[in-house]
């Protein structure tokens, strides 16, 4: 990127792809002793050119490509781009494929929010110990995965017209006992990270986001509920199996670090109950209609579909042209909207140098997300 | 005041502001599609953000519809009350794709405009930075996303 | 009469330098792409990478290993050149995942590049992502690399 001109009191720190907390991406910012004047993220180091990739695949091998933009919460990353097929093509799906895919998504969720509570607290104070916990916990729901799907992370589970597969024997009882393990765990960090006086320190009233400026700046996910507004798109346009099940949505009224925090912790709470119902009380039924291979759409035919990832909002925006490869799919990404954020709030409240790997946890970026 | 829903919000543009729209529709429930004028495109905007309160910016994108010799862009919108996906359209002519930035209105449309730019060569005026947000900044090839690209600028 | 004691202390030395060696590799902690959450999961504790004396380490110049983990775009390409370059000798590039070897599922995009295009790799671990077992497999055939060529007759034959 062209940068702009610095001006002679403040000094430029490149926070470089090659940190260890900085993640995928190039962030500049302009320091004046230990005060960030102005963050300007530098994305663009993962970029893939999905969407060129995706209108030379047909409907059903999009799905490999999409499913990797995000590889710790690939289920609802895939789910939206089967979504937005099915509508474009007219396919119908079972209940009980339904019940399915949402509860591989709430899986994939309690996956993502691990990933970002280790880093979260790793970043803190450098405590890879919490980190490598939390690397022992994916490992249960990752060999639910591979009991289920055959792989641990890109499974491509999801298809227009269903699931690939039905649940094996003995696999809702596995679930429960997954539930209740993580269960046990997550009293264990919280007595140990959340209600840990120098964890509070570093986090409370870090980063502070209003309610006001996270609406107008097109925040999403833990960090718009975070300040206190209650979007979530699970229970204002219902898909798969959520408009059946029952859960809260969880907001914090302070909008700091430590409240995105506890948004993500409790939504694990709420996706452990999730699993625990789905569990109960699946219905049966086939899991497939028998879609073609290479089925072909009708020309001029759009359709939008909207999930609720892990990081947010995710949206894609499939137009047809009558062949059996898209024309083209726009994909709203969720972290692309939560950086322009990250880069305002320099501006919005008083941000240390020291500070700014918590903010940029707390924000739970995935810049193969952003960069597609 | 109450928020307005998908079919009364239709109604209302049509009947007081025809002579900003090129079209409104309602595809399916929570979906609402309004093709604006290009020369009134900045007053329809302010308008949706004042009066109608569709204050939270989702995205943008564009398309390059070649055969018909146009390009459009898209404007994801929603209203925090009312939650459902208002979608901003406008067209724009091939060979000469200039609009004006709707980063006066909606702040945060800032780095979605650059990718627009950047990938289909769209020029937004008044934009206060349209630098290179994915490609490397020494990209010397053509617009990626356009369909008459065939791979130019790529160095090894 | 020295050089019939002079073979066996050589095989002695070279036994104890390669040992060291390869029970030390450092990689760089650089990640690039998918595969990440994969490697984490290596370094974790039920595929523990570290009991083989792998630790990812921060500062460049006292690593001895560059694993590329994932895609690489036109933009991180280079900076995985100034790190290669920025590494002592002796080193090694180990590419982990199906994209740095060869473009993986994104084989047609204007964006991606193959490592073999920027440095020269030394091995190679498909998958996508590949698993954990695999990719400790890879480590286990770089440390017999290390074993066949960082000796003290390294360069000589």
């Amino acid at each position: 990127m062209t940068e702009p001109e610095i001006k002679p009191e403040v000094m430029r720190i490149s926070w470089g792809p090659q940190h260890p907390m900085s993640g995928q991406t190039r962030i500049l910012i302009d320091v004046d002793g230990e005060i960030v004047r102005r963050i300007i993220a530098d994305i663009g180091f993962t970029h893939r050119g999905i969407e060129k990739i995706l209108e030379n695949r047909t409907f059903i091998q999009g799905i490999v490509p999409i499913e990797r933009m995000v590889m710790a919460d690939t289920a609802n990353i895939a789910l939206g781009y089967v979504q937005a097929v099915e509508e474009a093509l007219g396919i119908e799906v079972p209940e009980r494929a339904k019940w399915i895919r949402s509860l591989i998504c709430e899986m994939g969720r309690i996956n993502s929010h691990l990933y970002a509570f280790g880093l979260q607290v790793e970043c803190t104070g450098y405590f890879p110990a919490v980190f490598l916990w939390t690397t022992v916990d994916r490992e249960v729901l990752l060999d639910l995965f591979e009991k289920l799907t055959g792989a641990r992370w890109s499974y491509s589970f999801f298809i227009p017209g269903g699931v690939r597969a039905d649940l094996p024997e003995g696999f809702r009882d596995e679930v429960k006992r997954a539930v209740k393990y993580l269960r046990r765990r997550f009293q264990d960090y919280w007595d140990a990270m959340v209600e840990n006086p120098l964890f509070e320190m570093r986090n409370r009233g870090v980063g502070v986001l209003s309610r006001e400026d996270a609406i107008r700046l097109g925040a999403t996910g833990p960090v718009l509920r975070g300040s206190g507004v209650d979007m979530d798109v699970r229970r204002d346009e219902p898909y798969a199996a959520y408009g059946d099940l029952d859960f809260k949505v969880i907001t914090e009224r302070e909008g700091d670090c430590l409240a995105r925090l506890k948004v993500r912790f409790h939504e694990i709470e709420q996706s452990l109950n999730i699993m625990e119902q789905i569990a109960d009380e699946i219905p049966g039924g086939p899991v497939r209609t028998k879609v073609s291979l290479f089925p072909r759409s009708k020309p001029g035919v759009e359709a939008l579909s909207r999930v609720e990832t892990a990081r947010g909002e995710l949206g894609v925006h499939i137009f047809t042209d009558g062949g059996m490869k898209p024309y083209r799919v726009k994909i709203n990404s969720p972290t692309l909207r939560n950086m322009y954020v990250f880069e305002r709030l320099a501006e919005l409240d008083r941000v240390l140098v020291a500070d700014l790997p918590v903010i940029l946890y707390s924000i739970d970026p995935w810049y193969l997300d952003c960069d597609r | 005041m109450q928020a307005r829903s998908e079919e009364e919000l239709v109604e209302e543009l049509k009947r007081e502001h025809s002579d900003l729209l090129v079209e409104a529709v309602v595809h399916r429930s929570k979906r609402v599609s309004i093709v604006a004028k290009r020369e009134k495109l900045l007053e329809l905007a302010r308008l949706l953000r004042d009066k109608y309160s569709f204050t939270h910016p989702v995205s943008a994108g564009a398309i390059d519809y070649i055969k018909e010799g146009k390009m459009q862009m898209i404007y994801y919108l929603m209203n925090p009350e009312s939650r459902f996906m208002l979608m901003l359209r406008v067209d724009l002519p091939r060979d000469n794709p200039k609009m004006p930035s709707m980063t006066q209105i909606w702040e945060a449309m800032s780095f979605h405009e650059r990718e627009a730019w950047e990938m289909f060569g769209i020029d937004f005026e008044g934009h206060p930075n349209l630098t290179h947000l994915l490609l490397p900044p020494d990209w010397r090839g053509g617009y990626p996303l356009r369909k008459d690209f065939k791979g130019e600028g790529i160095a090894p | 009469m020295a050089e019939r004691f002079a073979a066996p202390i050589y095989g002695v030395i070279d036994y104890l330098l390669t040992w060291a060696r390869k029970f030390s590799i450092w990689p760089i902690h650089f990640v690039t792409g998918c595969c990440s959450p994969e490697f984490m999961q290596v370094s974790g504790s039920r595929f523990d990478m570290e009991r083989l004396g792998v630790l990812p380490f921060a500062s460049v110049r006292q690593c001895d290993c560059l694993m590329v983990v994932g895609v690489i775009s036109r933009k991180m390409g280079e900076r995985v050149k100034y790190l290669y370059e920025q590494m002592g000798e002796p080193k090694f590039v180990v590419s982990v995942g199906a994209c740095p070897t060869g473009r993986g599922p994104f084989y047609d995009s204007y964006a991606t590049v193959a490592i073999d295009d920027l440095v020269p790799v030394d091995v190679y671990i498909p998958g996508c992502p590949p698993r954990p077992e695999a990719i400790i497999q890879g480590l286990m055939l770089l440390q017999e690399k290390i074993r066949k060529e960082c000796g003290l007759r390294a360069g000589k034959e």
